[in-house]
């Protein structure tokens, strides 16, 4: 007997010590930590996933310098999703076999759907850091959480925007602006739209002079909707188009000589994109596309924390890739960034455990990259007026930062826009 | 209704413009379907792929343009015989085997072609959008009220252009004869002689070169991109029913229609509305003139 209890005795303090020693090696980041990364890596949508590939990998690596996250090296096991149906079966494999309790992807309103499905299937936890469909929130899923504001929000914004910032500059009240909708009809530009017509009519009483929406796959011809739009004289234009609509858009209202005081977009296509400059020069001049922050941002208006994580995520991303943050590094980044407060404060994948970490967290505005704050919605939606949004403007060639002002050395130019061969 | 969608005098302006962009529209839709009639007028294929010819004529243009600064009106001229080749190519390598088989093994031939080209110009050049921006891209000319862009001023000259010259090729020329004696009845032709295997490839070749010009000089309009053919293909093909099968001159009348529609009803209902107006008359049309408006009665089982 004695001798059993002294076996017992010698095992129970192997593994003590045993256990002692996994935490001082956790410690020293010697074990790693996997999560699942899914972004489209081929087929069309391959250059903006992988962009976000590298917004992650810049910001793992900061995490990593940092101490890991629960105390472990994070790791990611990369995986490859160009369509919906390789979304859900990528998501599958990660969980099944690779064995990740976390995925974290995808950026495209087309993809995000079908992986977090799949995710929450397995009861894992759906870290979304980019798409904007709205409906993604919507489904009950208590696993699935996104970081990014969804397309309600890019209306809600523009409308801010527009109500508080515009209106002022034209020495108008809100309720006496005449507005004119225009948008692509995916879920992303009816998203974007409806929330944004909602909001300018109840909550500010614009006058909403037309609302229209075409299929940015056949329009072939902007001439009727201008010729309409000439006649009911808006003073604001909010366009939500894509990438090759926006630049169609914007010749033929020149052409036209089509005359209106603001012109709004918000997304990094369409008007948001590099194309749109490339395609119109300095004609493209006075558009605003509500993004991430662009060139002009100030650093020193964020918080003090918030000012050394940014500083620190730009030199990351100026030694990768020899830029400014483009959208997807900003996005796939700031997103993995509020990843790792959750489980600064969860220490554990328990999904029961990463949702009270989540719901937890309340960050104000200026506090992480991006200038963003935290506080999550029950429905794992992050709120609108913390992920803060900036209003970027062409302004010769280039898309520069103009709104809020306290975040920027540029000023909006051009208000109102005068005729189109005066916006120099 | 509102003050934009009454009619009155006031808005003379708004219907000169509304004239001028249908006219201007209508040139490129009939630059796309003179091909497409063509082929489909003598040969009875319905070439799916005929939309992304088109986009190789476009990425044709851009290439020279962003590469060599080549402009797209010295292009076109350069753009024929490649375009001639191309086609002359894919009838021997993909065509040939099915101009005899049933239109099923036609259509699944051509949608396949049309899958496979758009992959390669994915592969091969990426999603992107690609822009071509020439001077006269943004010259607008401006008369009264209206105002017309250049580079669609040209493209809509050089539709008739094209109409007119392959309508007198057909009419007037021997192979033109042989040609419409082949769409008529093929097996009557061969046994006048007529080596129809020819004939087909010739009207491939034609009607693919026809296309590649089109790609060449829409380029400067809108962006280039793997798929961007498919925004006016299916157009294309409504315009073909409208116009009657292999009628040239139908074909530039149907687009100038297709185009009214689209602008009209842009206007008068809202742009949501074109692609359910123009497939409500391509179905009214099916319904009750299956030859096409200005067709001949029973033309569409000719030859098949």
């Amino acid at each position: 007997m004695p001798r059993r209890t002294l076996a017992i005795t010698v095992v129970a303090l192997m593994l003590v010590t045993g256990g002692l020693l996994a935490v001082v090696h956790g410690q020293s980041l010697s074990g790693e930590y996997k999560i699942g990364v899914l972004e489209p890596l081929t087929g069309p949508l391959a250059g903006e996933g992988k962009r976000h590939l590298e917004g992650y990998e810049i910001v793992r690596d900061m995490i990593n310098e940092r101490g890991g996250v629960m105390g472990k090296k994070l790791v990611f096991a990369v995986a490859d999703a160009p369509d919906p149906t390789a979304a859900a079966s990528e998501a599958n494999r990660l969980v099944t076999r690779e064995g990740v309790k976390i995925i974290t992807g995808t950026f495209s309103s087309r993809l995000c759907g079908a992986a977090s499905e799949a995710a929450a299937r397995h009861n894992v936890v759906y870290w979304e850091t980019s798409c904007v469909d709205p409906r993604f929130n919507k489904r009950g899923l208590k696993t699935v959480f996104r970081t990014e504001i969804d397309a309600t929000g890019f209306g809600w914004y523009n409308v801010e925007f527009i109500a508080k910032h515009l209106a002022p500059r034209f020495g108008k009240k809100p309720n006496e602006l005449k507005i004119a909708f225009l948008s692509e009809d995916s879920s992303y530009g009816q998203g974007v739209t409806e929330s944004a017509r909602q909001r300018a009519k109840q909550e500010f009483g614009m006058q909403e002079v037309a609302a229209e929406y075409y299929s940015f796959t056949s329009i072939n011809d902007f001439t009727p909707i201008i010729a309409k739009f000439k006649q009911l004289a808006p003073d604001v234009v909010h366009h939500i188009g894509y990438t090759n609509d926006a630049p169609l858009f914007w010749r033929q209202a020149r052409e036209q000589n089509f005359l209106f005081r603001a012109h709004v977009h918000a997304g990094a296509t369409g008007y948001g994109s590099p194309d749109f400059g490339k395609a119109l020069g300095a004609d493209a001049n006075g558009a605003f596309a509500l993004l991430e922050p662009g060139p002009g941002f100030r650093i020193e208006a964020l918080r003090p924390e918030g000012q050394k994580l940014e500083r620190e995520f730009r030199e990351a991303v100026q030694k990768r890739t020899g830029s400014y943050p483009l959208g997807g590094h900003q996005l796939a980044g700031g997103g993995l960034w509020l990843l790792k407060l959750v489980l600064d404060r969860a220490r554990s994948d328990d999904p029961d455990k990463f949702r009270a970490a989540v719901m937890a967290l309340d960050l104000p505005v200026g506090s992480v990259i991006n200038g963003w704050g935290v506080k999550f919605a029950e429905n794992g939606q992050n709120a609108n007026d913390r992920v803060q949004h900036y209003m970027l403007q062409w302004q010769n060639g280039q898309l520069v930062t103009v709104w809020p002002e306290e975040f920027t050395t540029n000023r909006a130019k051009w208000i109102p826009l005068g005729a189109w061969d005066r916006r120099k | 209704m509102d003050s934009a969608r009454r009619l009155g005098p006031a808005q003379i302006g708004v219907l000169a413009q509304l004239g001028v962009s249908t006219v201007l529209l209508g040139g490129i839709y009939a630059l796309i379907a003179v091909g497409l009639t063509l082929i489909f007028g003598i040969m009875r294929v319905v070439n799916f792929a005929h939309g992304e010819f088109l986009m190789l004529g476009m990425y044709l243009a851009f290439w020279a343009f962003s590469a060599y600064a080549v402009d797209p009106y010295v292009v076109l001229f350069v753009s024929i015989p490649i375009f001639f080749g191309v086609g002359l190519v894919t009838y021997a390598l993909v065509m040939r085997g099915v101009i005899h088989a049933s239109h099923n093994v036609q259509i699944f031939t051509t949608v396949g072609l049309s899958t496979a080209l758009q992959n390669v110009a994915l592969v091969l050049w990426t999603g992107d959008f690609r822009i071509v921006r020439p001077w006269h891209s943004s010259v607008v000319i401006r008369f009264a009220d209206t105002a017309f862009n250049l580079s669609q001023v040209v493209a809509f000259l050089i539709a008739v252009a094209l109409t007119v010259a392959l309508f007198a090729f057909m009419k007037w020329t021997h192979t033109g004869r042989v040609m419409r004696a082949t769409a008529q009845d093929g097996d009557a032709a061969t046994l006048m002689g007529i080596d129809t295997d020819r004939v087909y490839r010739l009207t491939f070749a034609i009607g693919i070169a026809a296309v590649g010009a089109a790609g060449v000089l829409v380029a400067p309009l809108y962006a280039v991109y793997p798929t961007a053919g498919l925004q006016f293909v299916l157009l294309a093909y409504v315009v073909v029913v409208l116009g009657g099968l292999g009628d040239m001159v139908g074909a530039m009348l149907g687009s100038l229609i297709v185009a009214a529609v689209e602008v009209i009803g842009s206007y008068l209902f809202g742009v949501a509305w074109k692609e359910v107006l123009y497939f409500v008359l391509f179905i009214a049309v099916l319904a009750f003139r299956p030859a096409g408006l200005f067709g001949q009665r029973g033309a569409e089982t000719l030859g098949a």
